[in-house]
C-alpha cells in the first residue's frame, strides 16, 4: 500500500483556461482506480466541475479557475475498511493508501497527505487546493492539507467544504463538536475568532459583516434560550438574510454565524453571503481591475517599501491592491464591501495614512453621504460607517488632511454645492458637519485642502463663478473669508491641485474653460503670482492635472491629454517647465486620472484607468527611467 | 491601452511539510511561478499556523498561512442531508501540509510559526521552539527553521 502499487499517468485539465501563473488551480487525484477503472475516474472529476462550478460564487469567478484531473492507476480497487471502524475488512493496495475508519469512523476517509501533495506538485506545481477521489461508493470523506471524497451520493459536497477552510480560511458555522448532545460546548469561549465568517461579537457598530446587514435587521437576529443544546427552531428571517445568528464554531452560544444557513454548516445548501465575499477576495484578486473610468485612483506610502492603491470597480465596488517590496502586488480586493456613488465622474475612495501602521478610507456611498473605514495592523479592516447625515452630490470627493497623528480634517460639497467640513479628533471623535465659510461649489468641483503646518489649512475650489477661490484655518484666528485667486475662469467641474514644496510655498494647477493647464503660486514673500499655461499643455475635458514635489526644488505634473495620451512635464528650479511628454506610449480615459506618488525621492508610481477600462500602472526611477505600462492585478 | 510589460515578479517557492505529533519535516521545496494575491500574505497579527519568510539577520520577510496543519481534530460527514456535521478529536496530530511563499531578495530561511494569545498560565510550546511577544497580546512561536535553497 505504497506508490509501488500503482503509477502517475499524467495530468489532463478538463475546465478553465486562466493563465496557471494566476489561477485558482484545483487538482484531483485518483486513488484505488485500476488501469482499467479509469474512465471512471474521468467521469467523477466531470461530475465534481459540474458540481463545483455550479456552486455560487464560483459560477461567477470561472474564467479565474483551471481544474486539473491527475490519473493515477491503483493495483486494487477501493480503499481499506477495517473492521475497527465498523467497515467490511478489506483492503486494497492503493497509490495514495486510502482507508476508510479513521479514528475508528467509517466515513473518516484518510489517505497519505505527503505523497498526495507531491504528486500534485509534480503534475500541476501551480496547483492551489488537492482534492483525493476514491474509488468506492462507501460514503466517506475529510480535510486538512488534502481533502478526500469517495464516489457516493452527495460526497462532492464533502470536498467544496473543505476547500472552505483549505483555501478560504473559513471556519465550521455548525453550533455543536460531536452532533450537538455534547458536553463543554455551551458557551463560546470569550475572544473574537480569526475566521471571517464566525463571532463573538453583538455590537452591529463594530460587527465584521456589518457591510452584508440591513438596517432593519435585528441583531442578534436568533438568539439560542437553552444552551445546553443546539437551537434548532427554523429562521425567524427569510433565507439569504444577513445578520447574527446564535450557534456557530463548535458552540451552542455565544459563538454567532452571518445567516441561518451556508455551506460551512451543513453540506447541500449554499455558502452564505459573507463566506461568499470571502471566496470573492481570494479568487478575484488574480484579475485585473475593470474600473469606473474617471474615478480618480488614491495611493498611499505607509512607508517607503509599500504602497496601498484604492480605485473603484466599474459596478462601484470599492477595491484596494497594495505593493510591498518583499512580496510584490497582491491582487485587488473588495474593501469591506464598500460601493461608491456614481454621477459626475464617480466618488473616489480617498486615503490617508496617520501612521505607518494605519489607513484611513473615504468615500461617498450609493445614498450621497459620507462614509469611512480604516485598517490598522493590529485589528486589520474595520467595516464601513457614516460620518454625519450630510448628503453629499452624487459623485463628490471627500478629500482628507492630516495636520498631526491624532487628527483629520475632510472636506466636501453638499447636494446643494455648499462647501462642507468635519474633523475628527482622537478622544472626541467626529464633529459635526459645517458650512465652509458659506462657500459654494461650482458643479461637479472639488474641494482640495493641505496643511502646511499642523496649525494650519488651505482650502481651494473653483467656485459657482468658475473662478478658483481659497480660504485658511489658523488655529489662533479660525477660519478666514474666501477670496479669489485671479481672474482665472476654469472648467466648472475643475479639480485645483494644491502642493506645498515647502511650508512658505503653495503651487496650484487647474485647467482652464477651454482646457488649458494653468499654474500660480503663492509664498509668503510676494503673495500669489498670475496665472499662467504649463508649457502649452492642453487637459481632455474634466481630466484632473497631478502633481507631486519629490523635493523642494522639483515638481512633476501628470495629465491625460486631448488624445487621451498620458502626459507628463516637470518643473525644476533654475531650468523651468520642460515640454510635456507621453508616458512610455500610454493612453487613459478622456477626463480621467493619473495618480502619482513619489515613496522615495528618485521614484515615482503611476496608476490609471487604461482605455481598456483596466487599471495600470508604471513607475520612473532616477535609474531607468520610465518603465512600460501593466495592468495591475497581482505580481 | 495595451499591456506592455509586467513587473518582475517575486520568487515563489512551494514547500511540503511533514508533521507527526510537535515533529515537522520540510519534505520538499521547489521554484515555482505562482502569484501570491494579498489573501495568503499575512499582514496582521491573527492566531494561527504561519511559514515565515526570513532574512539572514532573521527579519520576517512575508509571512503566509499554514491553513489545516497541525489540526487536532477532524471532521465527520453526514451521509444523509440534515444530519449534523460532527468532529472528533485526533489523539496524534499527523499529516502534511503545503504553503507557497515569496521568496524575496535577501531570503535565506523558512520557519513554522505559531500565532497564539498568550493565556495567563498557558502551556509554554514545545521545548526546541524559540518564543517573541508580538503586538496584540499575541506570542509568536517558531516551530522549526529550515535553510531555503534558493538558486536565483
Amino acid at each position: 500500500m505504497s506508490t509501488a502499487d500503482g503509477t502517475v499517468l499524467g495530468n489532463t485539465q478538463i475546465y478553465g483556461g486562466a493563465p496557471r501563473n494566476r489561477a485558482f488551480n484545483v487538482v484531483l487525484l485518483a486513488d484505488g482506480f485500476t488501469a482499467a477503472q479509469q474512465n471512471a475516474f474521468d467521469t467523477a472529476c466531470t461530475s465534481f466541475v459540474n458540481a463545483f462550478i455550479g456552486t455560487p460564487p464560483f459560477d461567477e469567478l470561472g474564467p479565474a479557475i483551471n481544474i486539473f484531473r491527475v490519473n493515477v492507476t491503483s493495483t486494487d480497487s477501493g480503499a481499506d475498511d477495517p473492521v475497527a471502524g465498523g467497515g467490511t475488512g478489506a483492503t486494497a493496495r492503493t497509490y495514495f493508501d486510502s482507508s476508510f475508519g479513521g479514528n475508528n469512523i467509517r466515513r473518516l476517509l484518510l489517505c497519505n497527505n505527503t505523497t498526495a501533495l507531491q504528486v500534485a506538485a509534480a503534475q500541476v506545481p501551480e496547483f492551489t487546493v488537492v482534492l483525493v477521489v476514491v474509488n468506492s461508493t462507501i460514503y466517506g470523506g475529510s480535510g486538512g492539507g488534502v481533502g478526500t471524497y469517495s464516489l457516493a451520493n452527495g460526497a462532492t459536497e464533502i470536498g467544496i467544504h473543505e476547500m472552505g477552510h483549505t483555501a478560504f480560511g473559513l471556519a465550521d458555522e455548525y453550533a455543536y463538536y460531536a452532533g450537538g448532545n455534547e458536553t463543554g460546548h455551551d458557551h463560546h469561549p470569550a475572544g473574537e475568532p480569526s475566521e471571517p465568517n464566525v463571532t463573538t461579537n453583538t455590537d452591529r457598530n463594530t460587527l465584521k459583516w456589518r457591510w452584508a446587514v440591513a438596517s432593519t435587521t435585528a441583531i442578534p437576529t436568533m438568539s439560542n434560550p437553552a444552551c445546553g443544546q443546539e437551537d434548532t427552531r427554523p429562521s425567524p428571517v427569510p433565507t439569504g438574510t444577513v445578520g447574527l445568528f446564535e450557534g456557530a464554531h463548535y458552540y451552542h452560544c455565544g459563538g454567532f454565524r452571518p445567516e441561518y444557513d451556508c455551506k460551512m454548516r451543513a453540506l447541500s445548501v449554499p455558502f452564505c453571503r459573507v463566506c461568499r465575499q470571502v471566496i470573492w477576495n481570494r479568487i478575484g484578486p488574480l484579475a485585473t481591475l475593470q474600473a469606473r473610468a474617471r474615478t480618480p485612483i488614491s495611493v498611499v506610502a505607509r512607508y517607503p517599501e509599500h504602497l496601498d492603491v484604492f480605485a473603484v470597480a466599474n459596478n462601484g465596488r470599492t477595491m484596494s491592491n497594495w505593493w510591498d517590496q518583499s512580496t510584490g502586488w497582491a491582487g485587488f480586493f473588495h474593501v469591506q464591501g464598500g460601493f461608491a456613488a456614481p454621477g459626475g465622474s464617480g466618488s473616489p475612495v480617498t486615503s490617508i495614512s496617520r501612521f505607518s501602521g494605519h489607513l484611513d478610507l473615504f468615500t461617498v456611498g450609493t445614498d450621497n453621504r459620507v462614509y469611512s473605514c480604516w485598517w490598522d495592523v493590529t485589528s486589520g479592516w474595520h467595516p464601513w460607517f457614516r460620518i454625519g447625515t450630510l448628503q453629499c452630490r452624487p459623485g463628490s470627493t471627500v478629500n482628507v488632511v492630516s495636520r498631526y497623528t491624532n487628527h483629520l480634517d475632510l472636506f466636501t460639497t453638499a447636494s446643494d454645492g455648499r462647501i462642507m467640513s468635519t474633523w475628527w479628533h482622537e478622544g472626541a471623535g467626529w464633529a459635526n458637519w459645517f458650512h465652509v465659510m458659506s462657500g459654494v461649489a461650482a458643479n461637479g468641483a472639488t474641494v482640495t485642502a493641505i496643511a502646511r503646518y499642523g496649525s494650519h489649512l488651505d482650502v481651494f475650489t473653483v467656485g459657482t463663478d468658475n473662478r478658483v477661490w481659497s480660504c485658511w484655518w489658523d488655529d489662533r484666528s479660525g477660519w478666514r473669508a474666501w477670496f479669489p485667486i485671479g481672474g482665472q475662469v476654469c472648467r466648472s467641474d475643475s479639480t485645483v491641485t494644491a502642493v506645498a514644496r515647502f511650508p512658505d510655498q503653495i503651487d496650484l494647477f487647474t485647467t482652464a474653460s477651454d482646457g488649458k493647464i494653468m499654474s500660480t503660486w503663492w509664498n509668503v514673500r510676494g503673495g500669489w503670482a498670475g496665472w499662467f499655461q504649463v508649457s502649452g499643455g492642453v487637459a481632455s475635458p474634466g481630466s484632473p492635472v497631478t502633481a507631486i514635489a519629490r523635493y523642494t526644488g522639483h515638481l512633476d505634473l501628470f495629465v491625460i491629454g486631448t488624445d487621451n495620451r498620458i502626459d507628463s512635464t516637470w518643473w525644476h528650479e533654475g531650468g523651468g517647465w520642460a515640454n510635456w511628454f507621453n508616458v512610455s506610449g500610454g493612453v487613459g480615459q478622456s477626463g480621467g486620472q493619473v495618480a502619482a506618488i513619489s515613496r522615495v525621492a528618485d521614484h515615482i508610481d503611476l496608476f490609471t484607468v487604461g482605455s481598456n477600462g483596466v487599471v495600470y500602472s508604471t513607475w520612473w526611477d532616477v535609474n531607468g527611467g520610465w518603465a512600460g505600462w501593466f495592468g495591475l492585478g497581482v505580481s | 491601452m495595451d499591456e506592455i510589460t509586467q513587473p518582475m515578479p517575486t520568487l515563489a517557492m512551494r514547500l511540503i511539510f511533514e508533521y507527526d505529533g510537535d515533529q515537522v519535516r520540510l519534505v520538499s521545496q521547489s521554484p515555482v511561478d505562482l502569484s501570491i494575491t494579498g489573501f495568503d500574505l499575512a499582514r496582521t497579527e491573527r492566531a494561527g499556523y504561519y511559514v515565515d519568510t526570513r532574512d539572514g539577520a532573521g527579519q520576517t520577510l512575508a509571512r503566509v498561512p499554514a491553513r489545516g496543519a497541525f489540526s487536532t481534530s477532524a471532521e465527520v460527514f453526514p451521509e444523509q442531508p440534515g444530519e449534523p456535521i460532527s468532529r472528533v478529536e485526533v489523539a496524534h496530530p499527523k499529516g502534511a501540509f503545503t504553503v507557497v511563499v515569496p521568496a524575496p531578495s535577501g531570503a535565506d530561511s523558512v520557519s513554522v510559526v505559531r500565532v497564539a494569545a498568550d493565556a495567563p498560565g498557558a502551556v509554554r510550546p514545545v521545548a526546541r521552539a524559540t518564543s517573541v511577544e508580538a503586538g496584540g497580546g499575541l506570542e509568536v512561536t517558531d516551530i522549526a527553521k529550515f535553510a531555503l535553497q534558493i538558486s536565483r
